[in-house]
């Protein structure tokens, strides 16, 4: 559905994307994490058609991103809610709805589901006068209102209260399951790591990892491996009426097994935790660009 | 551009800006404008409202006295019975008995008192005989007065001083006279007052038109002694101007205004990721500015035309506002693009409206004193507005070059009007590079560039001719030739502004690492941006549709794109391509510079502009 190729992007002398090539599939949610300045929004931005890459290409559906028709297929929702302030939402959705050439009686039908689905009250309130999460419902509203295929969501839950973050996460995630591909961006690496397909890592404007949640926890993640036992032993903590230790590799938990021998004691539990996307991109970060290893094979 | 597109965004932004002013605020502007409506009503009708000074002479006179007719007219007397014990009471100024004065002034306000009753004593005459059935026995002296232009004169219209019809007359300063004369043909723009004892009254030249308007607009359809005759002042043009120019200034600041919103706060971001292209959305954005405007000049015009006070008011007002109001829009949207908050928006409006306002505004102020004045397309809208037919070739010659200028403003600022340069905070004069850097992808574009930005050009240099062919009367002394100060200056200004539309173009393409920055390089971008110059210069023959060259300073401003008639082929092949190889050297110059960074741009262009002057100077010294 997607397909970017080699695409950079330089301002001046300073590269923002430097050569970023992946695809997307249809009905695929695709994260894109980082730290700030390492390329997402620009990466967004340039499959949105707002910005022409330097060099390379990429293509929506088999159509250029900076052609009409593109955009007709997508939805953005940039990092910020910039509406037009002195607008009710209707009014504002409309006027959208009326560029897309959404027929009139069909955008009033999917703005008022939209809104009703976001749990929008006081739609003939100015838009100036929302709280911030309620423009960005609004927001979310607009991106919707062409009934789009791709949406490309740049921190859809940026600034928001825990409650509406949640909502708004949630929302996406319903989106997805309507077939919608989606190309996404967050800080919050839990968000990400609960409705994300697949996920790029960029740093320095590269992709320095990539792959599903197995496949970067394998790579760049850790296995832990918390020991129950019956007696105290070396680095282990008391918990519920067992002595706890958090090993991370098999021979230690071996150790631990023979410790908890030695001193009349037993092993009575032994549970695995995966790294979280959060660990394994702070791996990611901490390996820096240098010996970048890819899970997966570059995209064509 | 999709046509229905742009309509949505225009539509879109009428509702939008609509619901941006509540109806407290806009009853408000309109009561503000109604008052100042009636203030300015008062003010042209010759404050025939309440005034000041009001019965503040008290005079005593009955209604037997041919005084008391004087008196009653002028609303500065209050008349009293007489009463001589008054005057020594000091209740009243004068004391009329028939037609004796039967107090002697003593005071400083009896003394005022008799001297504006002699005032009043004497348009009350005037009246009197104006409305007389024996004009000839009324005013048995004629006197014609035709004002002349001191040099380069030159009709502006050629119907312009064929206006004798014997119907009434009125001089170009807004006396009229009366009487009866047998016309006259004063074949000038400077106007004239007549008084004859012929059986026709007169008309002057154009002044005559505007006497006519301007009578109407004050009131004043009476005088014309000799005594009361004095030079034209062209108020009327003034004010025809000053009418059509200041909504102008309105609009441009909502318009500059709402194109900032854009960018602020990323607002217009969205829009940019719609099916709406840039065109759709700049145009639709603008459309309704360009609608209110023209539709406020089609307005003013309906309502003088209407009203009887330009009856002669027609279509071509209107359309002679048109490029006006793209000139005024398209710098302002190049300001919004420009401006990085409505701090530096208001600073920059404010520089448009007094840059654009000038060179609209003052030039038509003369509308029948120079030719220059039809640089500015409100001159053809005074001229129309007075009654006086605007031929093609002044309407073309005075449209063109704003029309042309604004719409390259708009091609520069929509270079902008993308994601990467709306929304970024850079100064003022690298947005401009920015802007026309845009417009750059091979070295080819050096040369298209100088030929886009010539309408630029134009307007600049037209603009100079006019602000300073006042100084053609004051010599100067420069390398031995004696030579008019305003055509030094004009000369100067001339090659500035043109070594700067050949070379920040080409600056602004090594900035943005467009060029290679290499000496071949830089030469043959210099040289390609040379030629388009050159090319677009004989764009300059536009000057030939109207009477510059008439004037010393807009033969000396116009050298570059005409010849002087009767030279031997060879001679005028070689001054046709001696400009060629001026703009091709020092553009080439600059364009060195520009490869080596800005100080070494900036020496190359001081060079080149010296060259250029000496060039200028050199041909303007033998030729004009």
């Amino acid at each position: 559905m997607i397909d970017a190729r080699d695409i950079r992007k330089e301002y001046g002398g300073f590269v923002a994307v430097q050569g970023s090539s992946f695809s997307v599939d249809r009905g695929e949610v695709f994260g894109i994490i980082g730290p700030n300045g390492a390329g997402k929004t620009t990466t967004l931005k340039m499959l949105a058609g707002l910005l022409e890459p330097t060099s390379g290409s990429a293509e929506i559906a088999g159509l250029d991103t900076e052609t009409a028709e593109m955009r007709q297929q997508l939805g953005f929702l940039p990092e910020e809610s910039p509406l037009y302030e002195e607008m009710t939402p209707i009014s504002y959705l409309k006027f959208f709805a009326d560029l897309y050439d959404v027929d009139p009686d069909v955008a009033e039908e999917r703005m008022h589901d939209t809104l009703d689905e976001l749990e929008l009250e006081h739609r003939d309130r100015k838009l100036g006068d929302m709280s911030k999460g309620m423009k960005r419902k609004v927001a979310i509203a607009r991106s919707l209102i062409n009934d789009p295929d791709v949406l490309i969501y740049d921190e859809p839950a940026s600034g928001l209260d825990p409650l509406t973050t949640n909502y708004v996460i949630e929302f996406t995630e319903q989106l997805a399951k309507e077939g919608k591909t989606i190309v996404f961006s967050a800080h919050n690496l839990f968000h990400v790591e609960s409705i994300c397909d697949r996920v790029v890592i960029m740093n320095e404007g590269e992709i320095v990892a990539r792959g599903d949640l197995e496949q970067l926890q394998a790579e760049y993640g850790h296995t832990r491996y918390h020991v129950y036992t019956t007696v105290d032993v070396p680095g282990a903590a008391k918990e519920n009426g067992t002595y706890e230790r958090v090993v991370e590799s098999m021979e230690a938990v071996e150790t631990t097994r023979r410790q908890a021998e030695n001193r009349g004691g037993d092993v009575v539990d032994i549970r695995t935790e995966e790294s979280s996307l959060e660990e394994v991109f702070l791996n990611v970060a901490e390996a820096g660009t240098r010996g970048t290893r890819y899970v997966e094979e570059d995209a064509e | 551009m999709q046509p229905d597109k742009l309509l949505r965004v225009a539509k879109w932004e009428v509702t939008k800006n609509a619901g941006g002013v509540d109806k407290r605020t806009i009853v408000v502007m309109a009561l503000s404008l109604v008052a100042m409506g009636a203030v300015a009503a008062i003010a042209v009708s010759g404050g025939t409202g309440a005034g000041m000074d009001d019965g503040i002479y008290r005079i005593g006179v009955d209604e037997s006295s041919p005084y008391y007719g004087v008196a009653a007219d002028d609303r500065t007397f209050d008349i009293r019975e007489p009463d001589p014990t008054a005057i020594e009471r000091r209740q009243q100024e004068l004391l009329y008995r028939g037609s004796q004065l039967q107090s002697v002034p003593r005071t400083a306000k009896e003394r005022a008192a008799l001297a504006e009753l002699r005032d009043s004593t004497a348009q009350y005459n005037d009246r009197t005989l104006a409305r007389d059935d024996n004009q000839t026995a009324a005013f048995p002296v004629s006197v014609t007065l035709v004002y002349e232009q001191q040099s380069g004169s030159s009709q502006l219209d050629p119907r312009g001083g064929d206006s004798s019809d014997g119907s009434g007359s009125a001089d170009g300063s807004g006396t009229s006279t009366g009487g009866s004369g047998d016309g006259s043909d004063t074949g000038g723009t400077g106007g004239s007052a007549t008084s004859s004892s012929g059986d026709g009254g007169t008309a002057g030249g154009s002044g005559a038109n505007l006497g006519a308007i301007g009578a109407r607009l004050t009131g004043d359809v009476q005088g014309g002694t000799p005594s009361d005759i004095s030079p034209p002042f062209p108020f009327e043009s003034l004010v025809l101007a000053f009418l059509y120019i200041v909504p102008m200034n309105f609009v441009i600041q909502a318009y500059g205004s709402s194109m900032l919103s854009e960018r602020l706060n990323r607002r217009g971001e969205l829009l940019l990721v719609t099916p709406a292209s840039r065109g759709d959305i700049i145009g639709g954005k603008t459309l309704p500015y360009f609608v209110g405007a023209v539709g406020v000049a089609a307005l003013i015009t309906a309502a003088l035309r209407f009203g009887n006070i330009a009856p002669a008011g027609s279509y071509v007002a209107v359309l002679a506002v048109v490029p006006l109001v793209v000139l005024f829009l398209s710098a302002t949207f190049c300001g919004a693009m420009f401006a990085r908050s409505f701090k530096e928006l208001t600073f920059v409006t404010v520089t448009i409206t007094v840059t654009l306002t000038s060179y609209a505004f003052v030039p038509a102020i003369f509308t029948d004193v120079t030719p220059i004045a039809l640089i500015s397309p409100l001159t053809l809208v005074v001229l129309d507005l007075t009654g006086q037919s605007v031929g093609l070739s002044s309407f073309v010659f005075s449209v063109t070059p704003p029309l042309l200028t604004g719409l390259v403003l708009f091609g520069l600022g929509a270079g902008l009007y993308r994601e990467e340069d709306m929304f970024t905070q850079r100064p003022i004069p690298l947005k401009v590079l920015d802007a026309l850097a845009g417009g750059i992808n091979s070295r080819r574009s050096a040369l298209k560039m100088s030929i886009i930005l010539l309408p630029l050009v134009i307007v600049a240099e037209l603009a100079a001719i006019a602000f300073l062919f006042v100084l053609d009367s004051v010599s100067l002394n420069v390398f031995g030739t004696n030579q008019s100060l305003g055509i030094v200056l004009v000369l100067g200004v001339i090659v500035v502004v043109e070594e700067l539309a050949k070379s920040l173009h080409v600056y602004a393409g090594y900035e943005h690492a467009r060029y290679e920055r290499t000496l071949r390089s830089a030469l043959g971008i210099g040289a390609l941006s040379g030629l388009g110059f050159f090319i677009g210069e004989k764009g300059l023959l536009i000057a030939r549709l109207s009477d510059l060259e008439s004037l010393p300073i807009g033969e000396a401003a116009l050298q570059g794109a005409t010849l002087p008639a009767g030279l031997p082929l060879w001679v005028a092949g070689l001054l046709f391509l001696l400009p060629l190889a001026l703009h091709t050297v020092t553009a080439a110059i600059s364009s060195v510079g520009a490869s080596r960074g800005r100080r070494a741009y900036l020496g190359g262009l001081v060079l080149a502009i010296v060259i250029h002057f000496a060039y200028n100077f050199a041909v303007v010294s033998t030729l004009v």
